[in-house]
């Protein structure tokens, strides 16, 4: 073995050591501290607990089937027609990932609210209020907002498997006498399977963990909230890690059923057909009815942040439609409290920190498994995506573990006095399968001779990838790099749960402060939430346009 | 420009089958050597085992007599042209130019003199500031040639370089890598598959096939004098006939030849369709045969004759009509004639 392989093989491994530092280990911390039989024994006698787990495996199932059949018409849509703005329509779709749906949920309390603007709409149609927020209104609002805020995730990928579909199978269909429907049903959507279980299990797991949502609607009967209010009380009370034990398992289990029910039967790798436009030509009037729908989806989801951007400019709100009397107040408001301008330094210390990481780390899986093709590469690339499958809240809670539990993780991660590595990491981690994708499509676009060719003209391996490849995959890298940018500004499980001193607070966990004062405090936290919407909103566009179609690419399981 | 010997190179893929058995080849300064054969023969990875992108499993590679078999590529002075050109589409074409040039720590003036003169010697110093994409294929072929020559390398390695040209744009580089390659002395080693272009640019050139080579020599001698069937079919259209050997003749079932060369391998003999003439039938050693079929090529005719079970094609410069069923006369030059071992 030279030496150029052997430092590559010690990059492998030192990635390896990262990863099971900062990713595995936190999980086994968990497990270790959790797996007690005493503990699971307390956690399903207790009624206050099963009722967690199964109101929060109600909140994954039907905010899956909300998502799921919001984003089949909407990627069918898209597929099947050529219509009027349909470029535009796919950056569209990128509209509701703006904010996290803890923020969105600020503005949805305003649209649901008893005086808020659909009940005061129903009231001046001369019918009752309906309690949106109180009872069971409460469950089915947290499920909307998050369906309405994961939904562009299940698109993305139904888009990408329609896409890899052959129109000559459909073709094939017709041509022996299949009606529209029977083909729909036994040819697209039995192929669109692969595109389900992708977008499908990260929703799933996604929504069975969610934070941020239940807790900004007061839904405290969920497993996620539960954990969130054991934590002040960690030391004395370890059941908190047996309930995220059980999240982990359970989230496994709802990954390996999707698995079993729609996992890949090699169908997969014989649909890749030719993907040149298929889209039937729609006419006249009819261009723009495809068109409208997107619009109507993207005009709900993104109600909750109008609402949010509403509150933030008015003085009024109150049992009316429109908001009333413009003012500044709020803005003024957010930013002479305490909280706000040190979170946003704060928020922007870890969010660098986490993008260097993440790319860093990332650069090098994915050199490692398209270019350098070490052995053993595949074991990295799997250990790379597993941040997609485990919740964050367990990772998070996993490092509280470690800095209780090892001295060394006390001296990184000091939580009290210091806790900007412990964040930065955190964050970092679970950021990594965002650039890793980014630039392994980069890389795989690119052909390798010319990194061949920067080599026969005498540039070595070092020269080599900063003057030919990752110049040309710079794009890639970019996008990589300001996902895990403005998603590390607004993270929500690691936030909460890691940040202990109101001196270290990021964004979210300002917010959620804020918007827990009386009084002004929702107002002001609306404001804040519009500057953080602008500024994702910023990043992602210029992703969009970095990146096109092919940013579905980034969200794939 | 170097001198270049392959010792004894071996290389084989997880598949198990060699790529490259034991392979054996001295090119000469200056030389314009042709490695020709099918896909899958070995010849592209013979060149990127000189290049230093393959690793082989065994043998030497030396430059002027210094073994580089262990160098890294960037540091064999074996420029390449690749087959798709391999131009980095985020720098211009100077930049392209000049990179190999920067990585010898040429700067500033002698930069800009040496790129431009690399341009100018494949007809593009206008097009200094033009990107990449922006570039027809022939033009972006000839940024890759200017490339590789601007660093003025030991070696220049050319994979197939004119594959993905028209036959015309084809014709044209062709004569311009000879010329440019001539004018500076410059040793090539040139991979195609195209026999009308290994012929034509070759100052020597090996036949590979299954990872050895088949055959080497000058265009000439590998066309007129092939050393067995492959390379004989290989380099062009040729007729194949059996018939009784012995006593240096052959006997077929339209008449006996004198064949040279005979050994006691020989199965067979062949002529090229281009050394058979029509001829009138008291010319002697005419045979008598029937026209079945011809293609009309313009300047050339091919025609496939049949005279006692045995089929001929024969190509007729600016050939006048037959008709199919029609009786001609053929005759050949016997030196022309070639003995073949299986």
């Amino acid at each position: 073995m030279n030496y150029r392989r052997m430092i590559q093989y010690i990059f492998m491994v030192l990635l390896a050591l990262f990863l099971g530092a900062f990713l595995l280990l936190p999980v086994f911390t968990v497990v270790r501290s959790g797996c007690e039989v005493s503990l699971f024994k307390e956690l399903f006698l207790s009624p206050v607990y099963r009722e967690g787990l199964l109101n929060s495996l109600n909140v994954a199932v039907v905010t899956t089937l909300m998502v799921a059949v919001i984003s089949l018409a909407l990627a069918l849509l898209y597929d099947r027609f050529d219509f009027a703005g349909k470029e535009y329509c796919s950056l569209l779709m990128l509209l509701p990932m703006i904010l996290p749906p803890f923020v969105g949920a600020l503005g949805f309390q305003q649209l649901l609210g008893h005086y808020g603007v659909v009940n005061t709409l129903l009231e001046n149609l001369g019918l009752s209020k309906v309690d949106f927020l109180g009872g069971s209104g409460k469950f089915y609002s947290v499920c909307l907002i998050e369906a309405l805020h994961l939904y562009p995730i299940f698109y993305l990928n139904l888009v990408t498997a329609l896409g890899n579909i052959d129109p000559a199978l459909d073709e094939a269909g017709a041509n022996l006498g299949a009606s529209k429907w029977q083909r729909f049903l036994r040819i697209r959507l039995p192929l669109l399977r692969s595109g389900f279980l992708a977008g499908g299990s990260i929703v799933l797991v996604w929504s069975f963990t969610e934070l941020g949502t239940p807790l900004m609607f007061g839904y405290t009967r969920v497993m996620p909230v539960q954990v969130f209010d054991g934590v002040k009380e960690l030391e004395s009370n370890p059941l908190p890690y047996a309930l995220v034990v059980v999240m982990l398992t359970v989230s496994a289990l709802l990954y390996a059923l999707m698995k079993y029910f729609l996992g890949s039967d090699g169908t997969s790798s014989a649909v890749k057909g030719n993907m040149g436009s298929r889209g039937t030509g729609l006419k006249s009037w009819k261009r723009f009815l495809p068109t409208t729908v997107f619009l109507i989806v993207a005009g709900i989801s993104v109600l909750p942040h109008i609402a949010l951007i509403g509150c933030a400019f008015s003085r009024r709100w109150h049992g009316s439609l429109l908001p009333e009397q413009f003012t500044l107040e709020h803005f003024d408001n957010a930013l002479s409290n305490p909280l706000v301008l040190p979170s946003i330094v704060n928020s922007l210390r870890y969010s660098l920190l986490a993008m260097a990481v993440a790319v860093a780390v990332g650069v090098v899986i994915a050199l490692i498994s398209s270019r350098w093709k070490l052995r053993g590469a595949w074991i990295l690339d799997v250990l790379s995506m597993l941040p997609l499958a485990i919740p964050g809240l367990v990772i998070a809670f996993g490092y509280l573990g470690m800095t209780n539990r090892y001295a060394w993780a006390r001296a990184i991660f000091d939580p009290i006095e210091n806790p900007l590595w412990l964040l930065g990491i955190a964050y970092a981690v679970r950021r990594i399968p965002y650039v890793v994708r980014a630039v392994s499509s980069g890389l795989e676009q690119t052909p390798e001779e010319l990194e061949f060719a920067a080599r026969n003209f005498g540039a070595g391996p070092v020269r080599t990838l900063f003057k030919v490849t990752l110049p040309l995959v710079a794009a890639n890298l970019l996008v990589g790099g300001l996902f895990a940018f403005s998603f590390s500004m607004l993270e929500v499980s690691d936030s909460l749960i890691l940040a202990q001193k109101s001196i270290f607070y990021p964004i979210t966990k300002a917010l959620l402060e804020l918007s827990q004062i009386l009084g002004s405090g929702p107002a002001s936290a609306c404001a804040f939430g519009v500057w953080a919407m602008l500024f994702l909103a910023l990043t992602l566009a210029s992703a969009g346009i970095l990146l096109g179609r092919k940013i579905g690419a980034i969200f794939k399981f | 420009m170097a001198a270049v010997k392959l010792e004894k190179i071996c290389k084989s893929f997880t598949s198990g089958r060699p790529v490259l058995d034991s392979l054996s080849l001295e090119v000469a300064p200056g030389e314009i050597f042709f490695l020709l054969g099918p896909s899958g023969c070995g010849k592209s990875t013979l060149l990127r085992i000189l290049a230093g992108l393959l690793e082989a499993d065994s043998g030497k590679i030396s430059f002027d007599g210094k073994d580089i078999t262990s160098l890294p590529p960037e540091k064999r002075q074996a420029a390449m042209v690749f087959q798709n050109y391999a131009l980095w589409p985020h720098l211009n074409v100077f930049e392209n130019v000049a990179f190999g040039l920067r990585i010898l720590g040429v700067k500033g003036e002698t930069l800009r003199r040496e790129v431009l003169a690399a341009l100018d010697t494949v007809h593009l110093a206008d097009m200094a500031s033009r990107r990449v994409p922006s570039l027809s294929g022939g033009q972006q072929q000839r940024v890759a040639l200017a490339r590789a020559l601007a660093v003025k390398p030991a070696v220049l390695l050319l994979d197939e370089p004119l594959s993905n040209l028209d036959a015309r744009l084809r014709d044209t580089m062709r004569s311009e890598i000879s010329r440019i390659c001539r004018e500076r002395q410059q040793t090539a080693i040139y991979v195609t598959h195209d026999r009308q272009e290994a012929l034509s640019m070759a100052d020597r050139m090996a036949v590979l096939k299954d990872g050895q080579i088949s055959q080497m020599g000058t265009p000439r001698e590998l066309y007129e004098r092939p050393a067995n069937c492959f390379c004989a079919s290989f380099l062009g259209d040729i007729n194949f006939f059996d018939g009784e050997i012995s006593d240096g003749e052959i006997i077929t079932s339209f008449g006996k030849f004198p064949l040279s060369g005979c050994n006691g391998k020989t199965r067979r003999a062949a002529i090229r369709p281009e050394r058979i003439r029509f001829v009138s039938p008291d010319t002697p050693g005419a045979f008598a045969a029937t026209v079945v079929s011809g293609i009309y090529g313009g300047d050339l005719t091919q025609w496939i004759c049949e005279t006692g079970g045995v089929k001929f094609q024969v190509n007729e410069m600016a050939s006048p009509a037959r008709k199919c069923g029609e009786t001609v006369y053929l005759a050949f030059d016997r030196d022309y004639l070639l003995a073949m071992d299986e």
